[in-house]
């Protein structure tokens, strides 16, 4: 069964851009949020087997997030998508428990060799 | 990445709307310099650009966006203060921002050139931030040296990461038996992104497999994005060799991982020249220069979001203490100076609260299409019901029918309102740039802005509202000198107002300036052949206003780039009628001028009332009519040669419809019936009876545009189909009134 993935970034611009990359790359896409407080939220319903996170989120950003989600489930698979010149707050969310992150602009293989690596474990 | 269509659009959509809200805030921003709120959700609106242009391959909005959000992340981290300087450069990047988005939008490439501003930003950087930037390079000049490629890992660790004589007897007297020491060199990939996060990834993993002695670069250094490829780190760990080996290699972007188990014992004496050699790296000059990262990335180290919290000093302190200390309280410092980031990272994240609601994009024309299938459903509803079964169930069914065609249409006409707030939003920024170019001092206050109007007809309003606004700019308001002089605030106000009455949309734009002035309005109209001396003197007040709206009409003496030629505000009134509305102004001399937009809630379907003429069905807009009645003819008096009857002691003259039409019949038979349907009909504050022959009934109706052929046809504004399939023309009383 294709690993289900809810995506969470305030740019609608964004959220295509993933989830096209994603989709190419046979995952399925179960929800889309546009701020953190919502993935929780959709967190809860949908049970995805991985988020991939914006950082710079209106109402919660992202590192707020990645920590309530891991509260949630402490096993949540959480990939972070940053752009240059979040370095800091990218840490704080690996520390916070995110698995890894991925660059804007994306580059499909780089998302993909990321996302797969979590579930070769 | 391709630029394919999809992505396009949504880009554009999407970076009109970040501009938009870039500009309110900017504006924001420069009434509350203070507030982090409007800063933070500036920044994010700029960093949402940049994410958006670096995806699409738009190097230029990238670089501009970039830039822009370095300068707005030293304003949050209070490096930098906020000044009308400032926000100037602000506003001059957004307006770099639109051009850059309309070039590609025309050319499909960026164009405009952004050397200059980039300059200009850089200046702004620097000019504050002189002492900052010396530190920072005689701080990386400082750093350790380059770490050679060298593929004997002891001797790198001899160099780079020798432990005290201290540090290796603690070191020793913890370990247990089962424990292993391990030097361990990671090294990234060239093309790593983000190297400092990576390199922090692999600190974890060490902390993650055993215990982690020590590392260079140490992790602020490595979060500071202070280093090379390579990281060198040394653990206590009971795990194996491979493990670990594996462990590190799961990491994205680690090229390779090399591993020595280190034979502790006899090693003891590297320790006596470990503070030596602490000095050596942190006053070598030998720096290198990574040529793999992009230039965005070099600028991002500007832009790390914290303020520099090491600076040299700190630096060699941490290094000397780490020395001194045993490796325990090394760790024990890591966890420390991570307290330390984090409390001071807290100022940076409060974001703030906007509300965005969740919303679908989706095309107008779709909607167009869906408002006329609704349409459709209207018509054979009414067909249906104008069957007359005589059939319970049939009427039944009818009912129901009738009640969810009517639902349904509310929705879609729901769906079609947006609020008017979105064009109201882009004047605040004109007021700002106009009023400043003018040297007056102008208050934009903007009420109503949540007032819902369909969309097809906000979308014609932002060109009029702006025409009328900067017209109250630049005519309206008196300079500041001469408020004081009469005896005004030295500060004008222009309000923009909205809001509902009935089935209609008012739009107010009001200022407290100087007022028309009317002789000068009569003075202009006769010299322009407008009007005669004889017209002016039967003009009233309306009317002379009215005049303003002529043609080739100005009442400026001068005419200024700001509200041009006079050309603009018949296009004004001609737009405003176009969708179905009218326009007033009230002026007082001296008090203020006010201009009043009307408008109905939406074009498309409209409840009207069906009469007959000559045989023929035709519609009346309801929200034109006022009541209709039917008289005797013996009701029906004369002024001047003009049939009028009286309603409530007003006289309204009459209107026989089929003249107007120009029907070919013979006018006036009305006369001779027993009873004669008079429609009343509001237009602005006149009042006609229209005369038609029979009153029919009131049902919605669909307004269908005639095509562009018939557009230009006197007195109809469009058709509709009715019940029994036939069309039936619309009369335009606006017009005929």
């Amino acid at each position: 069964m294709n690993k289900r993935v809810l995506v969470v970034d305030d740019a609608a611009f964004m959220r295509m851009m993933i989830k096209n990359i994603l989709i190419d790359g046979g995952f399925e896409i179960v929800g889309e949020e546009e701020n953190g407080r919502d993935a929780i939220e959709a967190y809860k319903d949908l049970q995805p087997d991985l988020v991939t996170m914006d950082i710079t989120m209106p109402e919660m950003d992202g590192i707020e997030a990645v920590k309530a989600i891991l509260d949630l489930d402490a096993n949540a698979n959480i990939i972070m998508c940053s752009a240059m010149g979040q370095q800091a707050m990218v840490i704080d969310a690996i520390q916070a428990g995110a698995k890894d992150f991925v660059v804007k602009p994306f580059k499909p293989d780089r998302v993909l060799a990321s996302i797969n690596k979590l579930f070769d474990e | 990445m391709d630029n394919n269509s999809q992505y396009l659009q949504m880009f554009f959509d999407e970076s009109a709307e970040y501009l938009q809200q870039l500009n309110e805030n900017v504006l924001l921003l420069e009434e509350n310099p203070q507030d982090e709120e409007i800063i933070n959700s500036v920044f994010r609106a700029a960093h949402s650009v940049k994410g958006m242009s670096a995806t699409m391959g738009f190097t230029r909005l990238t670089d501009l966006t970039h830039k822009m959000e370095n300068i707005l992340s030293k304003v949050r981290n209070k490096e930098m203060q906020i000044n009308e300087k400032l926000i100037d450069v602000l506003f001059a990047g957004l307006d770099y921002i639109k051009d850059l988005v309309d070039d590609i939008k025309n050319n499909g490439e960026e164009l405009t050139d952004i050397n200059n501003y980039l300059i200009r930003l850089e200046n702004v950087l620097l000019n504050k931030d002189n002492d900052d930037d010396i530190q920072e390079n005689t701080n990386s000049k400082d750093k350790f040296a380059d770490v050679s490629d060298e593929e004997e890992i002891i001797e790198d660790f001899e160099k780079i990461l020798g432990l005290s004589k201290e540090e290796e007897s603690d070191l020793l007297d913890s370990m247990n038996v089962e424990d292993l020491l391990y030097n361990i060199k990671v090294v990234l990939d060239d093309n790593c992104l983000l190297k400092n996060v990576r390199g922090y990834m692999v600190l974890k993993k060490a902390q993650e497999l055993g215990f982690l002695v020590k590392s260079s670069p140490s992790q602020s250094e490595i979060e500071d994005e202070d280093f090379d490829l390579s990281i060198y780190i040394i653990i206590v760990s009971t795990l194996d060799k491979e493990t670990i080996i594996s462990e590190f290699q799961d990491i994205i972007d680690v090229k390779e991982v090399k591993i020595h188990t280190r034979d502790v014992k006899n090693k003891v004496d590297i320790a006596t020249e470990s503070v030596n050699k602490a000095n050596d790296f942190t006053s070598s000059d030998d720096i290198s220069n990574n040529d793999h990262v992009t230039p965005t990335n070099d600028i991002s180290n500007n832009n790390d979001l914290r303020s520099d919290d090491d600076n040299f000093e700190e630096n060699i302190s941490k290094v000397n203490s780490e020395i001194k200390e045993s490796a325990k309280t090394d760790k024990e410092q890591i966890i420390e100076s991570d307290i330390n980031k984090k409390t001071e990272k807290k100022k940076a994240k409060k974001l703030s609260n906007v509300q965005v609601s969740p919303t679908v994009r989706v095309d107008i024309k779709k909607l167009d299409n869906l408002m006329n299938m609704v349409g459709e459903l209207l018509i054979n509803k009414t067909r249906l019901a104008g069957l007359n079964v005589d059939n319970d169930v049939y009427q039944d069914i009818i009912l129901q029918l009738d009640r969810v065609t009517t639902d349904l249409h509310h929705i879609v006409m729901q769906i079609r309102m947006v609020p008017i707030g979105g064009i109201f939003n882009r004047f605040p920024r004109m007021v700002r740039d106009l009023s400043k170019e003018l040297n007056k001092d102008i208050d934009l206050l903007i009420e109503g802005a949540d007032t819902e109007l369909d969309r097809s007809i906000i979308d014609e309003l932002a060109d009029p509202l702006m025409h009328i606004i900067r017209n109250a700019i630049d005519h309206g308001i008196e300079i500041p000198e001469l408020r004081e002089k009469n005896g005004k605030a030295k500060k004008g106000n222009i309000l923009l107002n909205a809001y509902q009455k009935g089935s209609e949309i008012v739009i107010e734009v009001e200022d407290d300036g100087a007022g028309l002035d009317k002789e000068k309005i009569i003075e202009k109209a006769i010299s322009r052949g407008i009007i005669s001396y004889d017209d002016a003197n039967e003009m009233d007040e309306k009317d002379i206003y009215n005049l303003v709206f002529h043609p080739g009409f100005s009442t400026s003496e001068k005419v200024t780039d700001i509200s041009g030629r006079g050309v603009g505000m018949d296009v004004v009134k001609r737009v405003v009628e176009s969708l179905d509305g009218q326009i007033f102004i009230e002026s007082e001399k001296g008090i203020g001028t006010r201009f009043i937009i009307s408008l109905p809630l939406t074009l498309a379907i409209t409840q009207a009332l069906m009469v007959k003429i000559n045989n023929e069905v035709y519609a009346i807009p309801l929200n034109t009519i006022s009541e209709s009645h039917l008289i005797s003819p013996k009701e029906i008096l004369q002024v001047r040669g003009q049939d009028v009857m009286v309603l409530r002691d007003s006289t309204i003259p009459l209107v026989e419809c089929a003249r107007k039409l120009n029907l070919d019949i013979e006018y006036g038979t009305y006369k001779e019936k027993e009873e004669v349907p008079v429609v009343i009909i509001n237009s602005g504050e006149k009042q006609i009876g229209l005369i038609v022959d029979e009153l029919l009934n009131q049902q919605e109706i669909v307004i269908k545009s005639l095509g562009n052929y018939l557009l230009n046809i006197k007195n109809i504004s469009g058709a509709t189909i009715v019940g029994d399939g036939e069309v039936a023309l619309i009369l335009d009383v606006r017009n005929i009134a």
